[in-house]
């Protein structure tokens, strides 16, 4: 994800503090901002917290499994999200195929852990 | 954003007392804070209102008059856009730059993971969208104010904007988007026929319609700028915006889209400024939804839309611009 893990945990812990919680308790009150708006910022951060959620579940195995895969391509550089994307980086710069190809299988596993339909060409 | 400062603005405005009635502040538009309410005048005029206005942070940064000029343009026109009624480019009116524009009743817009948004009314919605856009590109850009442009800048001038946005916000390796970038500077597309009004982010989602099958008005226009036409059309076919449906936007096979947009623009699509678009508007959401990371991981904003935009679009687009590579 393009979004560390912790980033993301410490932003919408501080969404869910400053502005979810107070907007809900503030619905049916006369004063209360406006429900609609805490009712979508409620909705949206508990899609983020269940994608949270699976990523602190899942993200470990996929990424060891990312790592395998590009080890007999990189090496040690392909430990670590960053190493290997810059690896490979810089490898599908040089016109290998099997570097782009690793990066593909990335991109399938990472969107797969969403639970989202596959994207659909618009053909 | 207190009522009491829109009564004190309006009354101000409009040369009577007012009050403010109704103040709802709208769920996601992550460019702009967007608020309905209703303003009532001492003598009973009445009039409900939608603001819109710069967040301390936001998604894409804008230019604050252009989304008004923009909709001044096609204000009354055979594209249909909320009416516009005052902009303030600075703080003093709504505290930030922002515009007032009449609210459009009844509308609906789309949401992005929505499987079926437009239910049995999507083929006539998207001849509708297809045609407005068309519309858009017909237009002279001089009638919105926008800055002149040659063709021949039309493409590379996008790249290099989108460019200067990621070197200001990237914060890992991203090289499915710098190969991508690297493939597009490499292989510049033919110059468009003319210059266009580019909306810059025509999608679904971003109108409203009645739900029986009419589209209402054509919204968020803060992205617009002068340039090639198959940018935007690119940018609504793309399959992010498809509902994972195969249809353009959601609602028209890409043939019939193309067709509604030829027929109504006076432009012939280009097969090799498409096929260059269409990777093209894969970057620009990708530069976008970093961009939307960006701002949660320094901590200027913790809005819930910008992590999803950070998370589901962005690994959406980094797998649909990896296969765009492998075709290359």
């Amino acid at each position: 994800m393009s979004l560390p893990l912790s980033a993301l945990l410490t932003a919408v812990s501080a969404a869910l503090a400053n502005e979810v919680a107070p907007a809900l308790q503030l619905l049916g009150q006369a004063e209360a901002p406006d429900p609609n708006y805490a009712g979508g910022t409620a909705a949206t951060a508990a899609l983020i917290l269940a994608l949270a959620a699976a990523e602190a579940a899942h993200g470990p195995a996929r990424e060891a499994a990312a790592a395998a895969a590009a080890a007999p391509l990189l090496g040690d550089a392909a430990t670590g999200r960053d190493a290997r994307h810059a690896a490979l980086g810089a490898a599908t710069a040089a016109g290998n195929r099997a570097a782009l190809a690793l990066l593909m299988a990335e991109a399938e596993a990472a969107y797969a852990a969403l639970g989202l339909p596959p994207p659909v060409p618009v053909a | 954003m207190p009522a009491e400062h829109l009564a004190r603005f309006l009354s101000q405005h409009w040369g009577e007392p007012f009050s403010i009635s109704g103040l709802k502040r709208f769920h996601g538009g992550s460019a702009r804070q967007t608020y309905r309410f209703d303003a009532i005048g001492a003598s009973g005029r009445r009039e409900a209102l939608v603001l819109r206005r710069d967040p301390p942070s936001s998604l894409i940064e804008t230019d604050r008059l252009a989304e008004y000029r923009a909709i001044a343009c096609f204000a009354g026109s055979a594209v249909s856009v909320p009416e516009p009624v005052f902009c303030d480019a600075g703080p003093d009116s709504f505290g930030s730059p922002g515009f007032l524009m009449r609210e459009v009743p009844g509308g609906l817009a789309g949401g992005l993971l929505d499987p079926e948004p437009y239910g049995d009314h999507a083929a006539a919605i998207g001849q509708q969208f297809f045609t407005a856009l068309g519309r858009i590109h017909g237009t002279d850009p001089a009638a919105a104010d926008l800055p002149a442009m040659q063709p021949a800048d039309a493409a590379l001038a996008r790249l290099a904007h989108w460019r200067s946005a990621l070197a200001a916000d990237q914060f890992r390796p991203e090289p499915v988007l710098e190969a991508a970038m690297a493939w597009l500077a490499a292989n510049p597309p033919p110059p468009p026929e003319r210059i266009s009004i580019v909306h810059g982010d025509y999608r679904s989602g971003n109108f409203l319609h009645d739900g029986a099958g009419r589209l209402l008005a054509i919204l968020d226009w803060e992205m617009v700028h002068p340039g090639d036409a198959h940018e935007d059309l690119a940018w609504a076919c793309d399959p992010l915006w498809s509902h994972f449906s195969g249809r353009a936007g959601g609602m028209l096979p890409l043939a019939e889209a193309i067709a509604a947009w030829e027929a109504a623009s006076g432009l012939t699509l280009n097969a090799r400024a498409w096929r260059w678009w269409r990777v093209f508007a894969q970057v620009q959401g990708l530069v976008i939804w970093i961009s939307a990371a960006r701002e949660i991981i320094d901590g200027r904003s913790h809005d819930p839309v910008l992590m999803f935009a950070g998370t589901i679009p962005y690994r959406f687009h980094t797998l649909t611009l990896a296969a765009a590579l492998e075709s290359l």
